[in-house]
């Protein structure tokens, strides 16, 4: 579980800097990409330090749902 | 201290409680919302928005998502220290966990200043406006997060034997809330333009 943790975290700051530098480029889906690391740091938070991936599938899906929907309309408005 | 076998595969107990699951999902369709109603604001006022994203720091918006998610992950650990049993050890990276949201509040203070220093207060335009509701409402959040955070270490250090495992982890669940909450806020406030 401490290694679960530790390789969370790593991936994590690999997104974080990721998105920060695709932020100051012209590469044409940036926003795509920025939301798509979004997504993945939201769920790697929720699945793995909040313990989710331990929880019933309604709470896993309910999450899942409500990140699609709303990067969905984010992206389509 | 006391740790009570919960099955969290069953509907009721998600880790953290249901109580707090629930209020997550509130505050995330809460701050959905007002980040949904700022990209239609977005795309009616395309020069403001793209002028103001322009004046706001991205490097600091990083660093602070760098200090709220190793603050989780000292967190996590801190949840996982205590189910061992081992509460010297879980004290220290709460400790560390709340380093990270106090780390967090003095970058926001300095960001803050910096704008207040230029004139870009909330009445400044559009933009701004989202920017300081949704920053400062998140602000608020980290806030009641370290005092709940202090409530649980002090618990820790004074009376260990009356420290429910349960308590910790809504805790720690409505820390991590400010995390997930400030993944949403940071890629459309700071970074697409």
């Amino acid at each position: 579980m401490k290694n679960t943790f530790f390789i969370t975290w790593v991936f994590l700051m690999l997104f974080t800097l990721t998105s920060a530098f695709m932020a100051g480029s012209n590469f044409q889906y940036v926003a795509l990409a920025i939301l798509g690391l979004a997504f993945l740091k939201f769920m790697a938070v929720a699945f793995y330090f909040m313990e989710l991936k331990r929880a019933n599938s309604f709470w896993q899906t309910s999450l899942v749902l409500f990140l699609l929907v709303f990067m969905t309309i984010i992206l389509i408005v | 201290m006391d740790t009570p076998t919960i099955n969290p595969k069953n509907v009721y107990y998600p880790p953290g409680g249901i109580l707090m699951w629930i209020i997550i999902f509130l505050e995330l369709f809460t701050f959905g919302i007002a980040l949904i109603f700022m990209t239609i604001s977005g795309r009616q006022e395309p020069e403001v928005f793209h002028a103001s994203r322009i004046l706001l720091n991205p490097t600091f918006g990083a660093i602070n998502t760098i200090f709220l998610l190793t603050s989780g992950f000292f967190m996590a650990r801190t949840v996982q220290l205590l189910k061992e049993k081992n509460i010297h050890r879980a004290s220290f990276f709460l400790k560390l966990t709340m380093l990270g949201g106090v780390l967090f509040l003095i970058l926001k203070g300095l960001e803050y200043w910096d704008k207040i220093e230029a004139g870009l207060i909330l009445s400044y335009n559009t933009f701004f406006t989202y920017y300081w509701m949704l920053t400062l409402f998140h602000v608020v959040h980290v806030v009641v997060g370290l005092i709940i955070l202090w409530t649980v270490l002090h618990s820790m250090s004074r009376n260990p034997q009356n420290l429910e495992l349960e308590d910790v982890e809504a805790s720690a669940a409505f820390w991590h809330m400010c995390d997930l909450i400030w993944l949403l806020l940071f890629p459309i406030i700071y970074l697409i333009y």
